[in-house]
């Protein structure tokens, strides 16, 4: 491929983020239109914009709320899930543990189950099981961080395996020969050469965390609604309210894209080690 | 009256040390609130004179007994429940002490969520909002509270200004089998016939109508005239090369609207009723088994609509309520039969519509004999929908909630709230004066709803409401995708509904 | 290498919460398959009816068109995903200007939520007035109806999976092909092996079970997938989009019957899992020959 021009790598890079933004600019366009023109012929261009979406939005408390709430969950998740996710591979790769191909593929199963049905029992968990006085899991951020681990563990884990696997056992071998003990080859040589995987698995169950709905919706109520729950709040018997969900999606696209800058230049980061290796 | 409650409250930590400091047992507070009423009521007196009525201090002192209860209920995310939850509820706040949680949410989440909590006996929530379709499930369940025995049982909790007598006749679609309420009403709407006042009366489009047709234009009473207008109005617009279709159709291939719009909207006005299930017999659907469900008349006004359908906007096809309120406020049909919670924006919020001040309302066209069957009660034409708020069983503090229920229920409350969100759940409320101007701008939807109301109906009052919707719904999408024929399609719908009342056990 | 302690050690918070969040509720579920329970029914409770439920399925036409369109759509949308988030993996490993650029730009449909995914989609493709079908119609003259037209909407599914979930696959891919070591590739460039080779030969063995993880993921969220597209067709046209995550969620949630919507549950997990379990014997086993292979040699 080096042999290509990079003027058309240039251009396809072009056409492609074309192609990939034009649905969020959609979005935009549907927050900055009032609902009535969403119904006329359309055009690509905006003539006038209508900020009123984004006054309603940026005014709501609720929404803040729900804001701080998805930022503390996903953020949780996603960072407990990487680190169980990154011991538990390391023990996978590194330790003769009975069975573990077996543990490794029953992991995975915990994510192939079709979320609707499972509700019923993760409601009776969060409000009888796990309820001690007048404490309850319904409805706390710490309980969706935890559920949210059975379709993110596995995600994670499957995601950082093969990394593991690659860094070479000798490596450690090296390491420990010099004196260093588990947890400083975990540290130093393990942990670096791992980053950028740990990277995006970092963004990615984030991401899902971010995005879960069915779970959130059933299992929160008042104090910990995330925000895909509030956007839902806009799916109404009187009408969808397009615009507002709209100006609330192309709001929450900020913190997500902070996140994402910085989490991100972890995986370039991963290149450089990469030629250490061996 | 709520600048009297400001100044009672001021007083009243002396009131309220007086209580906590009490040794009694709640067996004794009884008498306690006794004495704390008198004191209160004499010390508002000295303060106020005059200024309050009398039974200004019920709040506040029912409120005292329940300090520091915090009330959560769930209900749909529409304006008639963000009133209660942005005024309402921190209204009653203020002048009970005790504090509303009111959770919005989706329709779907929020049937589910009631039902989970109720059916787990959690007691998560104080108060549901109950839609006129779901009542009967959850009365059949016994999942809710009877309102009306429970304030028999205790006359401290009845507010001064509630009454039930003084509810529209909505208000009978909560009521059990014995007569008691079982919800306090507070959204309610008819679905009805929308048209476009300017085209209707356009003299270039009547010309151009009684040249097509010989008939002057004008809205439509009958199925034919209906078909017609719509029929004239797509070829006029298509000849003129406008954005104008004849109708709109809630016809949607994937969701349950059009199957609603079917049912609950047009087999009506064919005369029939309550979907075509025969609940006396046997919960009968098919003809052979002695329900209407595919009847000639169902199969006659299938294929009417599935024929409106066609000259509908071509965005019908994945229209829900969403989107037939929009294709309307979007000046892309003459006509349609529309629900009355979006006909009131439509006609009268111009930041959501285009043709504000162009909007009539008239009744449902209808077949012959059906109007006299509404009339005596045995029929009807057209959806009269809302809902209503109760207290599930499993409530923690039914006490405080029917407090709420009760605020929510005054007639005092009720003329902001229709103006915020046109909804009418109390008699009185018709002659508001904000209600009247509003009634002017909505073409006089108000004045048809509370005249005619009593030719709508709501769901016909069957504990399996989504059940059967669901079990039949996959066909009816099937018939709108053109993969079976209307005819075919409703025997199937017969059968499968009468099937999944079988294995619910309703049929025998 | 330490005790095998250390390792469960490392191991055990995972499988205890995956044990009580994942292995209780799947036998709550299971249970709940053996009895026929609709609280809405004339008799409310629990009725054990043993393997009733799982004989019903298998003649329920509504299941089975739905398990196929839904292993259609899966299967449509993994390949395109894979080779488009393999493809644009490798082209990321280079070096161009304005990369990290381009690489933002790409991964952001990933952070928009599901269900505004679908409202998007829905809004861009309403019939006649959404901004897809209307320039279809003026330059093509293509009459676009999601509403009428079952497999445009079938179509627009996948489309709108791929858009949304492509950058998952370039991440995971991309992951993996960065940290892969470096001197099998310059071996191999010494000795003269061309792109084709080195592609086939080197990269593809080596990072064949990050492809297999990433199958893995997305194979199960497309057989799940729910939000999207309850957002942008509702199931519809007709049964065509009614994938069989959305078919459970209808009979689960508006229809509350329980029993029957477990036993669905449970055979589409079962049939997820023996999937991915010939998936997995299918890929890594010749993984396994072809090492052996190699020490013969």
């Amino acid at each position: 491929m080096q042999t290509r021009s990079p003027l058309i790598g240039m251009i396809f890079w072009i056409v492609l983020s074309f192609v990939t933004l034009f649905p969020i600019y959609w979005l935009f366009v549907i927050s900055v239109k009032p609902a009535v023109d969403l119904f006329s012929s359309p055009s690509v261009f905006l003539d006038t914009i209508y900020w009123n979406n984004y006054a309603k939005v940026l005014t709501d408390e609720t929404l803040r709320r729900y804001m701080f709430n998805s930022v503390v969950i996903s953020s949780g998740n996603a960072i407990l899930v990487t680190v169980l996710a990154f011991f538990a591979c390391y023990a996978l790769s590194r330790y003769n543990i009975a069975g573990k191909e077996n543990i490794f593929f029953w992991t995975i199963t915990n994510r192939m189950a079709p979320a609707a049905v499972f509700l019923l029992p993760f409601f009776l968990l969060f409000t009888q099981v796990f309820a001690f006085g007048d404490f309850k899991l319904y409805d706390t951020r710490i309980g969706l961080i935890l559920l949210y681990c059975t379709f993110n563990l596995p995600f994670a884990i499957w995601t950082l395996r093969p990394t593991i696997d690659g860094i070479p056992k000798e490596l450690d071998e090296a390491a420990t020969v010099d004196g260093a003990s588990t947890w400083q080859v975990i540290r130093e040589v393990v942990f670096p050469l791992a980053r950028p995987g740990l990277a995006v698995t970092l963004i990615l169950t984030w991401v899902f965390a971010w995005n879960e709905f069915l779970l959130a919706a059933t299992l929160t109520s008042f104090n910990a609604r995330t925000l895909t729950t509030g956007l839902s709040e806009y799916v109404t018997t009187t009408g969808t309210e397009w615009g507002t969900m709209a100006a609330i999606a192309i709001i929450t696209l900020i913190p997500a894209l902070i996140v994402f800058s910085v989490v991100q230049r972890h995986i370039i980061a991963g290149l450089t080690f990469g030629a250490v290796k061996e | 009256m709520v600048l009297g409650t400001r100044r009672f409250r001021t007083g009243s930590p002396v009131v309220e040390e007086w209580t906590r400091l009490s040794p009694f047992t709640s067996f004794g507070r009884k008498q306690m609130n006794v004495k704390i009423k008198i004191g209160a009521v004499a010390l508002v007196a000295s303060l106020m004179a005059g200024t309050v009525p009398a039974f200004a201090d019920f709040w506040s002192d029912a409120g005292a007994k329940l300090k520091g209860v915090t009330l959560r209920g769930v209900t749909e995310s529409t304006p008639p429940s963000n009133y209660i939850k942005d005024v309402l509820a921190p209204e009653f706040e203020q002048k009970t002490g005790i504090k509303v949680e009111i959770e919005t949410t989706s329709w779907d989440q929020m049937y589910d969520k009631a039902i989970k909590d109720m059916e787990a006996k959690t007691g998560i929530y104080d108060m549901v909002y109950i839609e006129q379709d779901i009542v009967y499930a959850y009365l059949a369940r016994n999942f809710l509270v009877d309102i009306t025995q429970t304030l028999k049982g205790d006359p401290s909790l009845k507010a001064p200004d509630f009454d039930e007598t003084k509810f529209t006749t909505f208000a009978n679609y909560f009521k059990g089998a014995n007569g008691d309420l079982f919800g306090v009403p507070m959204e309610a709407f008819i679905k009805i016939y929308l048209y476009r006042k300017d085209l209707f009366d356009d003299p270039k489009i009547k010309e151009a109508f009684k040249a097509a047709t010989g008939k002057d234009l004008a809205p439509a009473k009958t199925h034919e005239d209906y078909t017609q207008i719509a029929d004239f109005f797509t070829k006029y617009a298509k000849d003129n090369s406008l954005e104008l279709w004849g109708t709109t159709a809630q016809a949607h291939t994937g969701h349950p609207a059009s199957w609603y719009e079917f049912f609950e909207s047009v087999a009506p006005t064919f005369g029939v009723y309550n979907w075509g299930i025969d609940a006396s017999n046997n919960y009968a659907a098919s003809v052979a088994n002695g329900g209407t469900m595919n009847s000639d008349k169902s199969k006659e006004a299938l294929k009417y609509w599935l024929h409106l359908r066609d000259i509908a906007p071509p965005e019908s096809a994945a229209s829900t309520w969403t989107e037939v309120a929009t294709t309307f406020a979007a000046g892309r049909a003459a006509q349609g039969l529309v629900y009355g919670e979006n006909a009131a924006w439509i006609a009268s919020d111009a930041e959501k519509s285009k043709v504000v001040g162009n909007v009539g309302v008239a009744l449902p066209p209808v077949a012959d004999g059906v109007i006299a069957e509404a009339e005596a009660g045995k029929g009807y034409i057209g959806y009269y929908d809302g809902g209503a708020f109760g207290i599930p069983v499993t409530s923690k503090s039914k006490e405080a909630a029917l407090l709420f229920l009760q605020y929510i229920g005054q007639d005092s409350v009720q003329g902001g709230w229709a103006v915020a969100a046109p909804r009418i759940t109390n008699t009185s409320t018709y002659e508001d004066p904000g209600v009247k101007d509003m009634d002017a701008k909505l073409g006089g939807y108000y004045t048809m709803l509370k005249d005619d109301g009593k030719l709508f109906a709501g769901a016909p009052p069957y504990p399996f409401h989504a059940q059967v919707r669901e079990a039949t719904s996959p066909i009816f999408y099937r018939i709108l995708t053109g993969e079976v024929g209307p005819d075919e399609g409703l025997d199937q719908m017969a059968a499968a509904a009468e099937a999944e009342l079988q294995n619910l056990g309703y049929r025998k | 290498m330490g005790s095998n302690r250390t390792g469960w050690l490392m191991l055990a918070p995972t499988l205890l919460i995956l044990g009580v969040f994942g292995i209780v509720p799947f036998f709550y579920v299971l249970y709940l398959s053996f009895h026929q329970w609709n609280p809405f029914a004339a008799n409310p409770n629990m009725i054990f009816i043993g393997a009733n439920n799982f004989r019903r399925l298998v003649f329920d036409g509504e299941f089975l068109t739905s398990l196929w369109f839904t292993l259609k759509f899966a299967f449509f949308a993994v390949v395109s995903e894979i080779i488009i988030g393999y493809m644009l993996a490798q082209m990321l490993t280079r070096d161009f200007y304005g990369k990290g650029f381009f690489r933002t730009i790409h991964t952001l449909p990933l952070i928009v939520a599901p269900i505004v995914v679908g409202s998007v989609w829905r809004l861009m493709t309403t019939p006649s007035i959404g901004i897809i079908p209307y320039y279809l119609n003026k330059w093509f003259g293509y009459q676009l109806n999601i509403g009428s037209d079952a497999t445009a909407a079938f179509i627009i599914t996948v489309i709108m999976d791929i858009w949304h979930w492509t950058p998952l696959v370039t991440l995971t891919l991309l992951a993996a092909i960065v940290s892969l070591p470096k001197d099998p590739f310059e071996q191999a460039q010494i000795d003269g092996a061309n792109r084709w080779q080195i592609f086939w030969h080197i990269t593809l063995p080596m990072i064949r079970p990050a492809i297999l993880a990433t199958v893995f993921i997305r194979l199960m969220d497309a057989l799940r997938t729910v939000d999207e597209v309850w957002m942008l067709t509702g199931g519809g046209p007709g049964a065509a989009t009614r994938f069989v995550g959305l078919h459970i969620w209808k009979i689960v949630f508006p229809k509350t019957d329980y029993g029957y919507g477990s036993a669905i549950s449970i055979i589409v997990l079962y049939l997820t899992l023996v999937m991915c379990w010939l998936l997995y014997v299918g890929l890594v086993a010749p993984r396994v020959r072809r090492s052996k292979v190699n020490a013969d040699a």
